[in-house]
């Protein structure tokens, strides 16, 4: 069979590009998901940096954990990246908050969990301590972590996961969750005794969306949220009349912005209230979806709680030291 | 509903008083920009320059942050939206000249390339951990809720300019719109002229950022502007007109977002500015479609009478039924067909109409009224008595008879 | 053969023979090697013509010669790859208070919101700068130039409910709303009645006789002769120019039209038309 010139060479395009897709294919595959035990440090996926911050505790040095949103990320928009996407196929397991706080991930995360292993750590909180959500029947609000009572589910539920990932830890799991654990009891026994020094009167806290629910189930504390649980929501002009009124009204005297949500209608309801005649001010910056910068002591979430709960206290007259609980927080000049 | 009118009478609180005015200025401002935009027919490059405005966004934070500040500076921002969507501006019409590309295929690619690559750059934003990126998506669909004094100053000051700039420029502008060459032979600068009209669409989208976001402001250009144009055949008033369309659609929709829970501002002031165009299309007296429906119908019913009465002075049958109806309607002629006295008259004085208009026809080729000789014009609006009188006597001649 | 130079003052012939020009920087247009192309095509190339004051040209060729170019570039309108053009002497950008443009009827979208008394009244723009405001004094001077054209009783009119003949005197009364000594007029004659032909004549007749330069790109060739003085025949480039009398030839004729125009359709034209 004669085969001409122009025939081989397309011949060898073929070939070549076939051995290309092949090893492709071969490469990515993922082994680790194959095999059950895992060597060298386990790779912890977190979304977000309040979940990393536990994961990070109990594992110690045998794990290595990524956190997918850092400081003044808002989750409820984050959408993935190409190089999320990466990080979560290649964990080794995946924990996410649940409850619908990451809502442009759920998918994702629900499809992945059906070949990986990925959790939604924040639903281990019981149905009975959850509050559910005003406008959605049958939905919670997910900001589980304001309250270090409730987020103690969720350390517990983190720590099961990675000794059932590597049942050889479990004794230095264990002993590192006791630790943590310890640590957040601290801080809500802190929190607790701050916060009730507050006058009953003013224990009124408004900010720029409603993510502190169970902060104020916890600890006696009226929550208004400019926006809604999701900040996926515009405030409306009648929203922001309603609560320039109430501010009046009440004669509420400190409201707060967020680090993840703009503060723009913060500062237009104090704009409104002035023009009534009644000063509000700014009582302070709160950590509410995510913590401070990483490798800072409010980049932590010992230290979230305790900047959130020392510039609450603050503000509405309480009070509390203004370093925090053990003089470790920042403070701004 | 009393909510609603309180608002509209800037008495529901600071806050609504001041997205009211902010809104109602913006409206002001992109009716008369958009009406000149739209006289140009380059209504569409408005919507490549809002959506080029946000890789601009993100730039300018990514730059505010690398140099330390605070990332959300407006003025930054706005600067930053400005540079790209002038970039962008400046590239549609490179590309319109430069090569063989239609203008809307270059606004097309343009708008995407530049909407996408600020996408992109939103996704690394989000992933920065200087933090502090939140609130840069309400740029996209506006946020008035949370208006403030600083911003609604610099809408005003905005819209100043562009007010000032309308009225300097309108004239030249016109001619431009209307015969570019002509306007050229005169000394104008058709592509200065051109980049001011472009400016002015510029500073109207970085104000209306904020108010309906870089998606809407674009409505607010070509809206207004189009549903003036039901209303009048001037400039003059077009402009005053679709200026008074997009402040009034400001104005109440923000009342209405002021009133209403859960009724997003921007969106609204887009439908309501939509339901006043609706409402030209269908009720304007110069070009709507119910006004053209009843001139249609009017005309139809002329003509049906001149035809019957004609055809009554010639003892000729009809059968149309619209004809027979008319003639019936105005008294020509009896249930049964048979012409009343009234009905003779006047078909007597159609027919020696027809004959006066056939020799105006003849003698008067020259005269610029023959346009107006279609036999439907009553012939004593269009000449004289005496004229009358003389083309009485011209048939009369014809005729052999003395009129 | 009449002298081509005969009874035209300031014609100048090129091509080696002697110029009996009087003064040639005045003249209201003088150009000079003008080259334009779109794209890589010449749309007219290396022209060399002259128009002198006080006459009535026509400009003739079959179609895609470039005359609608030769008219734009000598508003300085279309970019010129090469030459010179002189208005009065001058560049054209500092003498375009003298000039006035009649473009073709098709170049403008009609239904733009406008009363004929607005498009004539924008002849007047130039005079008014930024920030004056029309007043009475130019509505009045545009009613006198529709006045002029016969078209007084349609200043209210919205233009797009025109005749094409009535469109055409609308931009003539635009023109003379100029008050120019050079007016350029593209095609002004096509399309239109006989009754809108007879008035257009007449104006510009008029305007001849007040001493104004009045260049039409002309596409009848039957009435050249008629109404015009001299003639510029050109196919993208010139062929011949000076009075129609000596100029408008058989020979000519054929030059420019190429094979088009058949030997008795020349002669037609060359009868006298009464």
């Amino acid at each position: 069979m004669h085969t001409s010139a122009r025939g081989w060479t397309k011949r060898i395009w073929i070939y070549a590009v076939a051995f290309c897709l092949a090893t492709g294919v071969l490469l990515s595959t993922d082994r680790d998901t194959v095999a059950g035990a895992v060597s060298g440090r386990i790779k912890v996926v977190a979304t977000t940096s309040m979940i990393a911050d536990a994961a990070s505790a109990i594992g110690g040095e045998r794990v290595e954990v990524t956190a997918l949103m850092g400081p003044g990320i808002d989750p409820h928009t984050y959408r993935q990246t190409r190089s999320d996407i990466v990080a979560l196929v290649k964990a080794d397991v995946v924990f996410w908050n649940g409850l619908y706080l990451e809502a442009q991930l759920e998918e994702f995360l629900v499809d992945l969990g059906k070949r990986k292993r990925v959790f939604a750590v924040g639903e281990a909180v019981p149905p009975d301590q959850l509050i559910s959500h005003k406008t959605y029947a049958g939905r919670f609000d997910p900001h589980v972590w304001m309250d270090p009572d409730r987020w103690r589910h969720v350390v517990n539920s983190v720590r099961d996961r990675l000794i059932a990932v590597s049942p050889d830890d479990e004794a230095l799991f264990q002993a590192n969750a006791d630790a943590y654990l310890k640590r957040i009891a601290e801080i809500g026994v802190y929190a607790r005794q701050a916060l009730a020094s507050v006058r009953e009167g003013q224990r009124v806290l408004l900010t720029a969306h409603d993510a502190f629910n169970y902060f104020g189930k916890s600890y006696g504390y009226e929550v208004i949220g400019i926006q809604g649980i999701s900040t996926e929501s515009e405030a409306g002009l009648s929203r922001i009349r309603a609560i320039v009124e109430d501010i009046v009204a009440r004669k509420i005297s400190a409201v707060f912005v967020e680090t993840s949500v703009a503060d723009r209608n913060v500062r237009a309801v104090i704009e409104g209230a002035a023009a009534r005649g009644h000063k509000v001010s700014i009582g302070g910056e709160l950590f509410s979806d995510a913590m401070g910068k990483p490798g800072t002591y409010e980049g932590t979430y010992v230290g979230m709680i305790d900047h959130n709960v020392t510039t609450i206290t603050r503000a509405l007259g309480g009070s509390a030291p203004e370093r925090g609980m053990a003089g470790l927080l920042t403070v701004s000049g | 509903m009393e909510g609603f009118l309180s608002a509209l009478l800037l008495q529901s609180g600071y806050n609504a008083a001041l997205v009211g005015i902010g809104a109602a200025l913006l409206g002001i401002a992109a009716g008369g920009t958009g009406t000149f935009i739209f006289l140009r027919k380059r209504s569409l490059v408005s919507d490549a320059a809002a959506h080029a405005t946000l890789p601009g966004i993100c730039l300018a934070f990514m730059a505010m942050v690398a140099f330390g500040g605070d990332g959300r500076n407006l003025t930054g921002l706005m600067i930053g939206s400005a540079a790209s969507a002038a970039v962008a501006l400046v590239l549609v019409d490179w590309i319109s000249r430069e090569t063989r590309l239609p203008e809307d295929a270059a606004i097309g690619a343009v708008l995407s390339v530049f909407f996408g690559f600020g996408i992109v750059l939103m996704t690394v934003i989000q992933t920065m951990t200087s933090g502090r990126q939140a609130g840069l998506e309400s740029f996209l669909l506006g946020s008035t809720a949370g208006m403030l004094f600083n911003e609604a100053v610099t809408i005003a000051i905005a819209g100043a300019v562009a007010g000032l700039l309308l009225l300097l420029l309108h004239r030249r502008m016109t001619l431009v719109a209307f015969d570019p060459e002509f306007a050229a032979t005169t000394g104008v600068d058709v592509r200065s002229t051109d980049l001011a009209t472009m400016g002015l669409v510029l500073v109207v989208t970085v104000i209306g950022l904020k108010v309906v976001g870089l998606v809407l402001i674009v409505a607010m250009l070509i809206i207004p502007a189009v549903a003036a144009r039901f209303w009048t055949e001037r400039v003059d008033r077009l402009v005053a007109i679709a200026a008074v369309i997009g402040g009034v659609s400001g104005y109440t929709g923000a009342a209405a977002s002021a009133a209403y829970p859960n009724v997003p501002t921007g969106a609204i002031i887009v439908l309501i500015s939509f339901g006043l165009f609706a409402v030209s299309l269908a009720f304007a007296p110069v070009r709507g479609v119910v006004a053209s429906l009843y001139r249609h119908v009017r005309f139809q019913r002329q003509v049906h009478l001149r035809q019957g009465l004609l055809a009554v002075a010639r003892g000729e049958p009809i059968f149309d039924g619209l004809t027979l109806k008319v003639l019936r309607f105005f008294g020509h002629i009896r249930a049964d067909g048979v012409a009343t006295l009234s009905g003779r008259a006047a078909a007597a004085k159609a027919l020696r109409d027809e004959a006066r208009w056939e020799v105006a026809r003849e003698t008067h080729q020259e005269d610029m009224s023959v346009a107006r000789f279609d036999g439907l014009t009553a012939i004593e609006k269009v000449f004289t008595p005496d004229e009358i009188a003389e083309l009485d006597r011209r048939i009369g001649d014809r005729i052999g008879v003395v009129a | 053969m009449r002298n081509a130079l005969q009874g035209s003052i300031g014609i100048v012939a090129r091509n080696g023979e002697t110029a009996l020009a009087a003064d040639l920087s005045n003249l209201p247009l003088l150009i000079d090697g003008l080259t334009v192309s779109y794209g890589e095509k010449p749309a007219i190339f290396s022209i060399d013509a002259s128009f002198a004051a006080g006459r009535m040209i026509a400009i003739v060729g079959p179609n895609g010669a470039g005359k609608s170019t030769l008219i734009k570039a000598a508003l300085g309108i279309v970019p010129r790859l090469s030459g010179t053009v002189r208005v009065f002497g001058q560049p054209i950008e500092q003498v375009r208070g003298r000039m006035a443009y009649v473009p073709q009827r098709a170049s403008v979208d009609w239904d733009f919101p406008a009363r004929v008394v607005d498009v004539v009244m924008m002849g007047l723009y130039r005079t008014l700068g930024f920030l004056r405001f029309a007043g009475t004094k130019e509505r009045s001077t545009a009613l006198a130039c529709l006045d002029r054209v016969g078209m007084a009783d349609f200043a209210e009119r919205q233009i797009g409910q025109l005749s094409g003949g009535q469109q055409q005197r609308v931009f003539l009364a635009r023109a003379l709303a100029q008050d120019a000594d050079l007016y350029l007029l593209d095609e002004p004659l096509a399309g239109v009645d006989a009754a809108t032909e007879r008035t257009i004549m007449d104006v510009l007749k008029s305007l001849k006789t007040e001493g104004r330069t009045v260049i039409c790109v002309h596409h009848d060739l039957s009435t050249v002769e008629r109404y015009f003085d001299d003639v510029l025949l050109i196919n993208v480039r010139k062929i011949a120019e000076g009075p129609v009398a000596s100029t408008f030839t058989d020979r000519n004729l054929q030059k420019t039209y190429g094979g088009r125009l058949a030997g008795a359709h020349i002669e037609q034209l060359r009868l006298p038309v009464e």
